[in-house]
């Protein structure tokens, strides 16, 4: 029966409902996260009447909150997305800072190094100019270092990061986990949405997908299942799995991220793509690692054109020169996981086929292959592993040792720890060998055109030293003697083709006439002489790396471009990125946030409403007042 | 359309931030004058800014190289000017000491000049740079490179190596010649043969240096001239074969193998004079030489016709001695001029370097103050609007 009273009574509470949740909204619209909520009214069951139905007022169906789920999915991906292209920006920055000072640049810290052997070239009796290069080569050393601890540093960094991103991200689905408890339990309660539950569960998901790329699956209980990477599972219903961080099966100081739920432990790191997880793991394969072997590669082939440069020549002392700069060796990482005694010895062989890739090994029981570590090519080896006859690929010479067993993997870091391992192995100044070993000149008596070069060591560690006489008993033929006139050696005269005896190599072109003589002298006090010294100054700019094609300072110059280059090309992504996740999150916003003009209006209209429903009782009071006062 | 309060501040404030880095970026351009900041801001640039600044450096050190080869080839090139002063005074003295009218003592005299200019000579020939190094040693830079020995004469210690530094990319040039190159390999003679008086020659027979008629028709070898009587002559080789005969007078130029040499005088029967094969001599034995001719003096007409013989030779010798130092003083001049060519190119390269990396990397002021107002207005109407927009409320009217 159509009540008055009770109906304006309806009235009034379901627009009390309407401003509770119209002050909600207001209260919560700078609340981050939350969706905004509407009452849903509905008509109460009309009573019937013999003419009709008669209405009986209003009630409240449901607190609804406003949502769209894809909208929502769509603003996480790009925030996501955005948060790759900003962490990997962010550090390529780093990088890009260390190269930024042209004065201190590692192109004008070479120079510098090459400047200082012109010095001694041009005076190379000169102990304090020896000084200045001894100097030079240990602030070129400096240079290097530094690039090589920032960057190990970074490394490092990235390393602590991930592991706290990955205590976040467990944190975080722990959260979900514990939320979708709540929300099951909420649910069951009144069969009514528990809308700020959601809320915080989506918020939290939003959160998690600034860490890393998620999908998620709702449940028919209110529940989400929440996924990472190709499918590893974070969050089932109410439980969580945790993410956390190992180290690889090659090196332990290389953190990996590993997933571990109740029944296993799972290397989710290549499976992993955005958020800060990913621009992370990103910025460390694309950037940092091949910048540290870019470098490594530099001062590897650096300090070996240096020292068998300096092996060629002699010393103040009128010795053979030693090495200038120790090196550190090629890193070789047998896996954690090899059954095998397997172990490699592996050295650096031919420095201008170097690369700045690192390799992988792996031997299927009969067979050892050799893969790029950064997409797998297949790079294929000559030789057979042993020690005469040593496996060769990328300027690297592999030695196997140990008994391998099929499946038995080892990592190859051909230039990773150059730097780490460099040092300046001169410290007295006079070992500069800046003068050559030889000294050629024909006999002031020759009738012949023919004439000598200026002669180098083919051989230094076979090289007996002493004065030699290369002489053409015939025009055709030569013979070399030594000092007290024995021949030890002799052959038929090519012009322009080497001669070859006791680790030395001369060369003699034209037509030398009978009886003509060369000297071939060891150069034992040629203090002056300086062209040891201006082969070093050359090789700078000699094109040796990259099977002979590209020079130290061109490679100097693609490293620096290649970090600008990635570092410009993550800027613009980012901020390109960024214009995307702002539409995207305006676009959730704009369903979900509150409009305060909006609620102001709703706020004006409720009350008025509210006000109408009070009137409907006072009028029902009279009504009935009415009806009193016509009895009395 | 509907949008949500939050957005208004969100993405205005976000638009806040933008612009303020933008202009952050500006300023900072401004304030350094650089427009590449750091590789990102252009990879190609920048790799080019460091390999100009290498280069920069490059050539500044061979402009240093430059400066050092210069000094030691001006070192050089006044040594070379006093030794061949040396021999000019020498020569002066030689031709002095050739006069009829001289005596015994007066040579002696003469003879003790020379000594002193032997002994300058030798001080020049191991005459140091700043550096300490001996100039005219080649690679041997740290040894004295001549010195007497007990026998008397001097000996070169040195190398023939020959200096080169680096002033150009691929430009060397010679910073020294070898004491060899200056002042031991001198061509003997008329640097195909020699001609002297016999030791024992008893007659004032004197031979001239004589002169080549046909090269191709010397044959090398020691040719013995002796007059079989005094009016006739005849020419041995080594092999004792007679190569040319003929009747002598006085001023006669006695002709064979391409090569003609002039006796004045009287010779006696027995009288002989050698033609030989040149080969080298070096400064200082030319001098000894010269002395000892001189002490032995010149008296009585086979003694005077002897010095005067070798004095012939000699003059020759020392000739031939300022042909060598003025053909090396040549060749150091046009050192100095490459080294002035390659310094003018250099600057040239250097301007030109630096305006490249000027282009590449420097800031256009005008532009860039510009962008930087216009940058602020942009901040500005964007702080205003947004001042003006937040306080648009409907609560204001409740």
């Amino acid at each position: 029966m159509a009540d008055m009273l009770s109906t304006g009574v309806s009235g009034l509470l379901a627009l009390q409902r309407a401003l509770d949740t119209t002050s909600h909204n207001i209260a919560n619209a700078s609340t981050d996260g939350f969706s905004r909520q509407q009452v849903d009214l509905v008509t109460r069951p009309a009573d019937p009447f013999g003419n009709g139905w008669i209405g009986t007022g209003v009630d409240v169906a449901t607190v609804r909150r406003l949502y769209d789920e894809v909208l929502a999915s769509q603003a996480r991906i790009a925030g996501s997305g955005f948060r790759q292209l900003d962490t990997f920006s962010t550090y390529a920055s780093r990088i890009d800072n260390l190269f930024s000072d042209v004065t201190t640049g590692l192109a004008t810290t070479l120079q510098g190094f090459v400047s200082a052997v012109q010095t001694v070239a041009n005076a190379p009796s000169s102990v304090p100019s020896r000084q200045v290069l001894l100097s030079q080569a240990q602030s070129l050393l400096n240079r290097l270092k530094s690039y090589d601890n920032s960057l190990s540093g970074i490394n490092k960094q990235i390393d602590s990061q991930l592991h706290s991103e990955a205590g976040a991200i467990s944190t975080i689905a722990g959260n979900i986990a514990s939320l979708n408890q709540k929300i099951i339990a909420a649910q069951g309660f009144n069969q009514q949405p528990p809308n700020d539950l959601f809320d915080q569960r989506d918020r939290l998901l939003g959160e998690l997908a600034t860490h890393v790329t998620v999908n998620s699956v709702a449940q028919s209980d209110g529940s989400l299942n929440v996924f990472m990477g190709t499918g590893q599972a974070l969050v089932m219903g109410s439980t969580a799995a945790q993410l956390g961080t190992a180290g690889d099966q090659f090196d332990a100081t290389n953190t990996r991220l590993v997933l571990q739920n109740s029944a296993s432990l799972t290397d989710v790191t290549e499976a992993v793509v955005g958020g800060t997880v990913g621009g992370l793991l990103q910025f460390r394969a694309q950037l940092l690692n091949p910048a540290r072997n870019a470098i490594g590669q530099t001062a590897a082939t650096l300090a070996a054109l240096v020292n068998s440069q300096q092996a060629a020549g002699l010393d103040l002392q009128g010795q053979l020169g030693t090495a200038l700069f120790a090196v550190g060796a090629v890193d070789v990482l047998p896996s954690k996981f090899n059954s095998g005694s397997v172990a490699a010895t592996v050295t650096r062989s031919d420095v201008s086929a170097l690369t700045t890739n690192d390799y992988q090994l792996l031997y299927d029981g009969t067979n050892w292959q050799m893969t790029q570590t950064d997409g797998g090519a297949i790079v294929p080896l000559t030789g057979s592993g042993t020690v005469a006859s040593p496996f060769v690929a990328a300027g690297l010479a592999i030695v196997i040792g140990g008994t391998p067993q099929a499946g038995d993997r080892m990592l190859i870091l051909p230039t990773r720890n150059v730097v780490s391992g460099m040092s300046v192995l001169l410290s007295q100044p006079e070992k500069i060998a800046a003068a050559a070993p030889l000294l050629t000149n024909a006999a002031a008596a020759n009738a012949g055109s023919a004439t000598i070069d200026a002669g180098q060591l083919s051989n230094p560690a076979a090289w007996v030293r002493g004065n030699y006489t290369l002489s053409f008993a015939a025009a055709t033929t030569w013979q070399v003697a030594d000092a007290s006139n024995t021949v030890v050696a002799t052959g038929a005269y090519s012009s322009g083709t080497p001669i070859v005896f006791n680790g030395v190599q001369v060369a003699v072109s034209g037509n030398p006439a009978i009886g003509d003589s060369f000297q071939i002298k060891d150069n034992l006090s040629g203090t002056g002489d300086n062209r040891n010294a201006l082969q070093i100054a050359a090789l700078l700019n000699k094109p040796v790396l990259n099977g002979g094609t590209v020079s130290l300072s061109d490679t100097v110059g693609r490293l620096v471009s290649n970090i600008g280059v990635q570092t410009n090309q993550a800027q613009s992504g980012r901020d390109a990125q960024q214009v995307v996740m702002n539409d995207a999150r305006s676009a959730i916003v704009n369903v979900t946030g509150v409009n305060l003009d909006e609620e102001a209006a709703n706020l004006l209209r409720f009350q008025q409403a509210y006000q109408a429903a009070a009137k409907v009782i006072g009028v029902a009071n009279s009504l009935f007042q009415s009806l009193l006062d016509a009895t009395r | 359309m509907r949008i949500a309060t939050s957005t208004i501040y969100d993405l205005k404030v976000q638009n806040l931030l933008n612009q303020q880095a933008a202009l952050s970026k500006t300023q900072s351009q401004i304030a350094t004058g650089k427009r590449v900041q750091t590789p990102a801001d252009d990879p190609v640039a920048a790799s080019q800014l460091h390999e100009l600044a290498r280069a920069q450096a490059q050539e500044e050190q061979f402009a240093k190289n430059s400066t050092i080869v210069t000094g030691r080839l001006q070192t050089e090139e006044q040594a070379l000017a006093d030794a061949h002063s040396m021999i000019q005074r020498a020569r002066e003295l030689v031709v002095q000491a050739n006069t009829a009218t001289l005596s015994d003592s007066d040579r002696n005299f003469i003879a003790t000049e020379l000594k002193a200019r032997l002994a300058e000579l030798l001080s020049i020939a191991n005459r140091k740079d700043g550096n300490g190094e001996y100039l005219f040693a080649g690679y041997s830079s740290g040894t004295q490179p001549f010195a007497r020995a007990l026998a008397g004469t001097v000996a070169y210690a040195g190398d023939t190596g020959s200096r080169y530094l680096q002033v150009g990319a691929s430009l060397f040039v010679q910073d020294s010649d070898t004491g060899s190159r200056v002042f031991t390999d001198i061509p003997a003679g008329n640097g195909l043969f020699t001609a002297a008086a016999g030791a024992a020659n008893g007659g004032s027979g004197v031979i001239d240096a004589g002169s080549i008629t046909n090269r191709s028709a010397w044959v090398p070898d020691v040719y013995t001239l002796s007059f079989t009587t005094a009016s006739t002559w005849q020419v041995t080789d080594s092999g004792n074969a007679v190569v040319a005969s003929g009747n002598y007078t006085s001023a006669n130029v006695i002709a064979f193998n391409g090569v003609q040499v002039g006796i004045t005088g009287a010779p006696v029967v027995g009288d002989t004079f050698t033609v030989a094969s040149a080969g080298t001599q070096d400064m200082f034995t030319t001098l000894d030489g010269i002395v000892s001719a001189l002490q032995k003096g010149g008296s009585g007409e086979a003694l005077r016709a002897q010095l005067n013989s070798s004095l012939n030779g000699s003059l020759q010798q020392l000739d031939q001695a300022s042909e060598v130092l003025l053909t090396v003083r040549s060749q150091v001049g046009a050192r100095l001029s490459t080294l002035d060519d390659a310094q003018s190119s250099r600057l040239a390269q250097l301007i030109d370097l630096q305006a490249t990396a000027g282009q590449l990397g420097d800031l256009d002021y005008a532009s860039a103050v510009s962008k930087l107002s216009q940058q602020s207005v942009a901040l500005q109407a964007a702080q205003q609007s947004f001042a003006s927009v937040a306080k648009l409320s409907l609560f204001n009217y409740l």
